[in-house]
């Protein structure tokens, strides 16, 4: 844990609340969009050091497809990334719900699936916390992180240039499927400011 | 004023650089912009309110409605990238001449259009050239390739270098080690190698080195993973091979390294080896007590008069 930023109790029940009223509708989204059932974890937020980042997802080996998003507000607006992270689930039900091909489920389509789960992933779930949080968020294209390797391989790569990031971790599951994913979204110290802020102004509000 | 500013607008995104077109639900094409025209050879009145799949059969079309499905659903953006899917549409691209390429790459992001009441009813897809960026891409992986591939082998023997060759037979033991397989290493030396050098000068034992690392090459199973270990020493690991096999193999090397005739400078120059094989077993420790069997066998043919091979031997 890390002493620079830290969010009150109140904060955290506070943004627990609206990640969950985000996923719940995202989970609808995605039902609806997939046409079966999504079940979703309880959101599991914490403040992480880069030398706790070994502890996500506790070292297991993933693939990862990583997604930017900020408000458009420049350094100190709300702004991370998200991170879809997919273990051995089963590509092949996935890739018929998205009416893939499943002639060319080579690597390269694996891959584009990891991309298109993960957009709709974000999306779905990011522009309702935004939209909670009185935001509108811009993202990049997803692009792959990394594949069979642990997440801290994967993000220790690049340097980290942070004290401390907000790490939400949600898991889905797909109902009757064996397909099971987590999403990560992480938020720099800046961000994390900004984001207590926003809090703030729901508690005022309530 | 405002009539004004929406004609400069559509100016703008009909003469950009980038493909502009916009789609209902039904997949119907609302605006389709001048690069879509020159790029696709149909023009905006042949596909105006008709449907994107029928103007294009090439199109995957039921991930094609998913996509943009999506897009209306979830009122999100929605993107592909010329690393997984090269291209939306076939579209001839701008290099006739250099070439290098059958077509172009393509980025697309599909983007939700959101009327006043915040429903979306129109997606705009827009369509860049990446092609340059890909070809760049692949220029750049043919590089990394050829490097790899530079870092592995020995330039005059076209063997595998000690280095790559020692982490091959390190892979092999953990696998034997793991799996219970059996393997063999046979390690050898070219006999009086150095007055070759000395009498007819490096060149000459360069010319002897490269023909050895070439009959080597044509002689082993394509399974077999031979190196150059040293100067004039060389290594074969021999995976699934028991010692019968192995001493087989060390045998055919032998003559065939016997019946080489190197030509320098217009003379014959004939050389022999002195081979060492070491069957894997469960009780050895590491693969450089494997290596270290397979030389003191090696020794034993040297001693005992060279040009043959000998089986390590526990003590």
């Amino acid at each position: 844990m890390s002493d620079t930023i830290q969010l009150s109790a109140d904060q955290c029940d506070c943004l627990q609340e609206v990640v969950n009223v985000a996923m719940g509708q995202a989970g609808d989204s995605l039902a609806r969009l997939l046409g079966v059932f999504v079940t979703l974890s309880v959101p599991k937020i914490e403040i992480v050091a880069p030398a706790d980042v070994h502890r996500i997802m506790e070292g297991k080996y993933v693939s990862v497809a990583r997604q930017a998003f900020q408000d458009g507000k420049g350094k100190h607006g709300l702004r991370g990334e998200a991170l879809v992270v997919f273990g051995d689930s089963s590509f092949r039900e996935l890739a018929e719900l998205l009416h893939y091909d499943d002639q060319d489920m080579g690597c390269v389509a694996e891959q584009e699936l990891l991309l298109d789960i993960s957009n709709v992933l974000n999306g779905a779930c990011l522009t309702r916390i935004a939209e909670q949080l009185g935001e509108e968020l811009f993202y990049s294209p997803p692009s792959i992180l990394g594949q069979g390797e642990r997440i801290a391989q994967m993000l220790e790569r690049d340097n980290l240039h942070w004290e401390s990031a907000l790490s939400v971790e949600i898991n889905y599951k797909l109902e009757n499927r064996s397909f099971d994913c987590d999403l990560l979204l992480l938020m720099p110290d800046s961000a994390i400011s900004h984001l207590a802020g926003k809090l703030d102004q729901i508690l005022e509000d309530l | 004023m405002a009539a004004l500013l929406d004609d400069a607008l559509r100016d703008v995104i009909d003469r950009l650089d980038v493909g502009v077109f916009v789609l209902n639900r039904e997949l119907e094409v609302l605006f389709w912009n001048s690069f879509m025209v020159a790029n696709s050879g149909k023009s905006v009145s042949e596909v105006i309110g008709r449907k994107l799949p029928e103007l294009f059969p090439e199109l995957p079309e039921l991930w094609l409605r998913k996509k943009v499905d999506t897009v209306f659903v979830l009122k999100n953006r929605s993107f592909t990238a010329w690393e997984q899917r090269p291209y939306l549409f076939r579209f001839q691209h701008n290099r006739p001449v250099t070439g290098g390429v059958e077509h172009m790459y393509q980025n697309c992001t599909f983007i939700p259009c959101r009327k006043d009441d915040g429903e979306v009813d129109t997606v705009a897809v827009t369509l860049q050239d990446v092609t340059d960026l890909a070809m760049a891409h692949r220029a750049l992986e043919i590089a990394r390739d050829r490097l790899e591939e530079s870092s592995r082998v020995d330039g005059l023997t076209g063997l595998f270098n000690r280095n790559y060759w020692e982490r091959c037979l390190a892979g092999e033991f953990k696998r034997s080690r793991r799996s219970g397989s059996q393997f063999a290493l046979i390690m050898f030396d070219l006999d009086h190698f150095k007055p070759i050098n000395d009498t007819y000068g490096h060149l000459a034992g360069d010319e002897v080195l490269r023909a050895v690392g070439q009959c080597l090459r044509e002689l082993i199973r394509e399974t077999d993973i031979a190196g150059r270990y040293g100067g004039e020493e060389f290594g074969v690991i021999a995976p699934d091979c028991d010692v019968d096999g192995a001493c087989g193999l060390a045998e055919r090397i032998r003559t065939e390294i016997e019946g080489l005739s190197v030509l320098f400078e217009g003379l014959p120059i004939h050389v022999t080896a002195s081979l060492g094989v070491a069957p894997y077993s469960a009780s050895i420790d590491s693969h450089e007590v494997l290596i270290a069997h397979a030389d003191e066998a090696m020794y034993r043919s040297k001693n005992e008069g060279r040009n043959r091979f000998s089986v390590y031997v526990s003590v």
